[in-house]
């Protein structure tokens, strides 16, 4: 909800008026490279994989170098542990030792370039998605003519519950900065969540649509929170630009070198619809 | 608790044992006469509308004694027997000369007649031509309505907040940014008053405008430093808007029609020179043209706000004043979302002269700022609000106890509540629950007492104590947070608040000095020093303040913010006055201030104060100010040479970093050239250097998204580039007519004459056709030149 707030108040204070845009060159200061984890683990049946790069200078558009020769462990609270194989370069595999389970706790353990780092997540409980459902718009005020995809589906009762919602168009993530969805249920708790409208720009008939629904744990929530605020942070009433948050910490403290990223459990439910 | 109530209770008993003590009998040799006194006391007004003349003064050339109108017109001067020629003045008015044989006391109604069409478009801000030197006052700058008039208006609206962003030590964080920062204080910090009743959110429409309107009001006052002991709750500044009467004489009709709103005022007597009212209404109509639109006529978006005052005269010791303030902001995009917001304040005053020497203003009012958003209707439904309110009485006295010695006490209680945040659904079927935020309330009790003294034509002070004491009265359930500062706290220690012991308890002591030293007939040295407390936070973690932002009272974790500024000044004025000149340098510091950890989420948290983080600021500077005020060219300079810096526990490693509104240098120059009795033009330009903010100096990419990343999570490394625009205006009057009563003007303007794209922020993004570059975008609120023309009447 405070996203279409704020898209909202965006457009009125922008939109309005004469503003405008200029991309611009900025000399910026290049920081030392950091480890960047990209982790996940999930109740489906693939293993859990973690991909590790080095950040770069932020103009630096070349692929993300990755960190080969890492060593990974994975624990969960059960005692179960697994080594992580690395299949390709900056790309760790889980053997299949030990798989997502929810209620499950994990602990992965990265030793890179001599510092060793330690990051942990769960996997929570998760609710069906009841159905999917395609409306075409036409005439809106707002939005373009087109079809329109929703979400249907209940949402268990207890407050802390946090889900991703991912959309698949024709096989591909749409990926785009505004396209990252996180929501808290702390408004619908236990309600039954209809009518949920998952794209803003419209899709044609043939498309075929996937949509994902990602339990996540509260830490990851805020993680993707915080990143959906930093790439998106525009406008008369953009944040104070900030580092987002990160599970992956240095066992040595602030001694050893930091490092970016998340190694995030959560859920999978999915289901698709093909606009005829 | 034991001291403050001892202080509390001694500062009221203080001012009547004062009272006692000075009381004119027995009469008392003094130095200048033997026996003393008599005081001739009355109100000074406007003699073609009635409008009280705040700040117009009264002189005994012989004796060298004078006195200054209060905010009602009223004044007292105290003298012995005798025969003595008074004269009244005000800027823009024909002095008035009275000689009068005083063998007792007396009251004495003035009227003064304005100065002709010409000189009625002189910039005036002082108020006696050389007050700026003799006052005490310092860090105190005044706007009259005919200045905010004058100056290049953005679209042609002439505006308040953005005049007086033209004037020292007063910046913004960019154009069209909410609100002002006074001496590297943030927006929250400027008590701004509108009839003596507060007011939380100062803009309309984001904060491209204020929400003054400038016909109704007759006198505008920035207090930066020294500020008096009668006010407090606000660090950085006081603001304090007056408005107009209305005229008592006979009915009078303002307007304009412009390019952005439309402005309609009307004044009138109620019984000739004993009442009058003003209504006036403003409105934008920008969704005139969006109902033009097929597709957006169920579109709205729109600002209106009515003020209304009447005042009546019940006799010759009493005066009530009713005022009221209504604004809003409305936007709807059909059924898809709405969002409104504005203040209503409420004043009631009554004016009770006791006696030619004790003046009593006593004063009840109510002031509300509240915010509505949702989706109207359907599955998505949903209602959020948010206010906070507060309902307040005061009474303040003055005293008038020699022409050496003038006497301010009195106290006030208030009452808030604060309603942060309040979701329900719109209908059974909505997926929305309900959440109510904690509700909040507070009471804040203060007294002071001060006194205005002279010792000699050379040295004056102004010295007073404010204690003011805060009691969070809320009920439920609070928390203490632990954790490490810089990341999200973890509430423990619940508490349960019944309403009994207050949620949490604050006293204060406030000491507040400034004093003059003339140097000559034309110069003088000042000096102040100022403790200022603040019980309400406005928690603000963006840019520039939104419209959703909340107030939220000092609790148990959020203390109370505390001031303590000095500032040294010399003031000369030249060429009989024709040139004011200043220097003023300042220091000030600032405790328990509020930031945000990152990633703070401010809105609907029901754990905002896990967020929170708190540290200091300080700030310091010098404003050097040089303005011209009589012939043809009027206008001033002012430059601002500063730094505000902020060191917050948990944030950019505790070491302090520039405030995002920090400016180094600040100049602007206004210019108004009256080139005859119909045609003025006017130029203002603004440079400034570019606010600070931080900027990444690594990327990495996270499941295909590139998220900027500063190495050491430091703030604040960077400055946009720097800011200039210059503004131009031209005002064409219609030709006077022998008898007739309307007059009209036109003013054209040109905002950003040379259509600089200045920068308002950098921002990062990723290309949106090829996702892996990323780019810096500069973002400018006016990219272009704007260029306008508003028509006024009055009648």
């Amino acid at each position: 909800m405070n996203r279409i707030t704020t898209a909202v108040l965006l457009l009125l204070a922008t939109g309005g008026l004469s503003s405008c845009l200029d991309v611009v060159q900025l000399d910026l200061p290049q920081g030392q490279p950091l480890l960047v984890v990209e982790g996940q683990i999930t109740d489906q049946p693939t293993p859990p994989i973690v991909l590790l790069s080095s950040t770069q200078a932020y103009f630096d558009g070349a692929t993300p170098p990755p960190v080969r020769g890492a060593t990974l462990t994975l624990r969960d609270e059960l005692g179960g542990t697994d080594a992580l194989r690395e299949t390709a370069p900056g790309r760790y595999v889980g053997s299949g030792a030990l798989r997502g389970r929810i209620g499950g706790h994990y602990t992965l353990t990265v030793v890179a370039d001599g510092q060793t780092y330690r990051a942990e997540t769960d996997l929570r409980r998760t609710p069906p998605i009841d159905s999917l459902q395609v409306k075409l718009k036409t005439g809106d005020p707002v939005f373009d003519d087109g079809y329109y995809v929703f979400y249907n589906g209940p949402e268990p009762a207890g407050v802390g519950d946090y889900y991703r919602f991912k959309v698949f168009k024709n096989g591909a993530l749409l990926n785009q900065p505004e396209d990252l969805i996180v929501r808290s249920d702390e408004l619908v708790d236990g309600r039954y969540i209809g009518d949920v409208e998952l794209n803003n720009k419209p899709f044609v008939r043939g498309d075929q649509l996937r949509v994902e629904l990602n339990s996540i744990p509260a830490d990851y929530f805020y993680f993707l929170n915080e990143v959906t605020t930093q790439i998106n942070n525009q406008g008369l009433f953009a944040t104070s630009p900030a580092n987002v948050r990160t599970n992956v910490k240095n066992v040595a403290g602030a001694a050893g070198k930091a490092a970016v990223g998340y190694f995030a459990g959560f859920t999978v439910r999915a289901d698709s619809v093909v606009i005829r | 608790m034991q001291k403050p109530f001892f202080w509390l209770a001694a500062l009221l008993l203080a001012a009547p044992a004062a009272l006692a003590q000075t009381a004119p009998l027995p009469p008392r040799p003094t130095r200048s006469a033997a026996n003393a006194s008599v005081t001739v006391s009355g109100y000074l007004k406007d003699a073609a509308t009635g409008e009280a003349l705040i700040g117009a003064t009264v002189f005994v050339k012989t004796l060298g004694l004078g006195a200054t109108a209060n905010e009602y017109g009223f004044y007292s001067l105290s003298l012995p027997r005798g025969t003595y020629t008074f004269t009244f003045s005000y800027v823009g008015f024909a002095a008035h000369e009275e000689t009068l044989a005083l063998d007792g006391s007396r009251t004495l109604a003035v009227r003064l007649q304005a100065q002709g069409v010409q000189t009625d478009e002189v910039i005036v801000t002082g108020r006696a031509p050389d007050q700026n030197v003799r006052s005490t006052e310092t860090g105190v700058a005044r706007l009259d309505s005919r200045t905010i008039k004058l100056v290049p208006a953005l679209l042609g609206e002439a505006d308040v907040v953005r005049a007086i962003q033209l004037l020292p030590g007063v910046s913004t964080v960019g154009e069209g940014a909410t609100g002002f920062n006074v001496r590297g204080g943030g927006i929250d910090q400027n008590l701004i008053l509108l009839d003596e009743a507060p007011v939380y959110n100062s803009s309309h429409l984001f904060g491209l405008f204020s929400v003054f309107n400038p016909d109704a009001v007759k006198d505008v006052k920035l207090v930066k430093g020294g500020i008096p002991a009668a006010y407090g709750g606000r660090l950085s500044s006081l603001l304090d808007i007056r408005m107009k009467d209305g005229n008592s004489q006979r009915l009078g009709l303002t307007g304009g029609i412009g390019l952005i709103s439309s402005r309609l005022a009307v004044e009138a007597p109620i019984v000739k020179d004993k009442g009058s009212f003003i209504v006036a209404a403003r409105r934008s109509y920008a969704d005139v043209f969006l109902k033009l639109i097929p597709a957006q006529k169920d579109n709205q978006a729109y600002f209106y706000d009515l003020s209304l005052k009447a005042n009546y005269t019940l006799g010759e010791r009493d005066r009530v004043y009713v005022s009221g303030y209504f604004g809003r902001d409305v936007f709807k995009f059909g059924k898809l979302f709405q969002n409104n917001w504005g203040n209503a304040t409420g004043t009631v005053r009554w004016n009770h002269v006791f006696g030619p020497r004790l003046f009593l203003n006593a004063t009840a009012l109510a002031s509300q700022y509240d915010y509505s958003l949702g989706v109207p209707e359907g599955s998505q439904g949903f209602e959020w609000n948010s206010n906070i309110r507060d309902y307040s009485l005061k009474g303040d006295f003055e005293y008038f106890r020699t022409p050496q010695s003038t006497l301010h006490f009195g106290g006030s209680a208030t009452y808030y509540t604060f309603q942060p945040g309040h979701v329900k659904p719109t209908e059974a079927t909505s997926i929305f629950r309900e959440l109510r935020l904690q509700q909040q309330r507070g009471t804040e009790l203060a007294a002071y007492l001060d006194e205005e003294r002279s010792f000699g034509p050379g040295l004056a002070v102004q010295y007073g104590l404010r204690v003011s004491m805060f009691d969070n009265r809320s009920t439920g359930t609070f928390y203490d947070y632990a954790g490490e500062r810089g990341r999200q706290l973890t509430p423990v220690g619940a508490a349960t608040f019944a309403g009994g012991e207050p949620v949490a308890s604050y006293a204060n002591l406030e000491p507040r000095l400034s004093a003059r030293y003339a140097l000559t007939e034309n110069s003088s040295l000042k000096a102040s020093y100022n403790r200022m407390v603040q019980n309400l936070h406005l928690i603000s973690n963006t840019t520039a303040a939104t419209p959703l932002d909340v107030w939220l009272p000092s609790t148990r974790n959020i203390k109370p913010e505390r001031a303590d500024q000095i500032s040294l000044g010399y003031f000369r004025n030249l060429k009989n006055n024709a040139y004011e000149t200043s220097v003023e340098v300042f220091g000030k510091r600032l405790s328990n201030q509020i930031d945000y950890i990152n990633g703070a989420n401010t809105l609907l948290n029901q754990n905002l104060e896990a967020d929170l983080l708190y540290g200091q600021v300080r700030a310091y500077g010098v404003e050097v100010y040089a303005k011209k005020n009589a012939d043809r060219v009027t206008g001033w300079l002012s430059y601002t040479l500063s730094r505000s810096e902020r060191r917050i526990d948990g944030l950019n490693n505790n070491a302090w970093y520039a405030n995002k509104y920090d400016k180094t240098h600040y100049l602007s120059a206004v210019g108004i050239y009256n080139h005859s009795a119909r045609l003025t033009f006017s130029a203002t330009f603004n440079y400034s250097t570019g606010v600070s903010t931080t900027v990444p100096d690594a990327r990495f990419v996270y499941q295909g998204l590139v998220v900027p990343n500063v190495t050491g999570d430091v703030r604040n490394n960077y400055r946009v580039p720097a800011y200039h625009r210059l503004d131009l205006a031209a005002t064409l009057k219609n030709k006077p007519r022998e008898g007739r009563r309307w007059d009209g003007s036109w003013t054209f303007s040109i905002y950003n004459v040379y259509a600089r794209r200045n920068a308002y922020s950098l921002f990062f993004r990723q290309n949106a056709d090829a996702p892996a570059q990323t780019e810096a975008v500069r973002l400018s609120i006016f990219g272009t030149l704007l260029p306008s023309a508003t028509y006024n009447f009055s009648f």
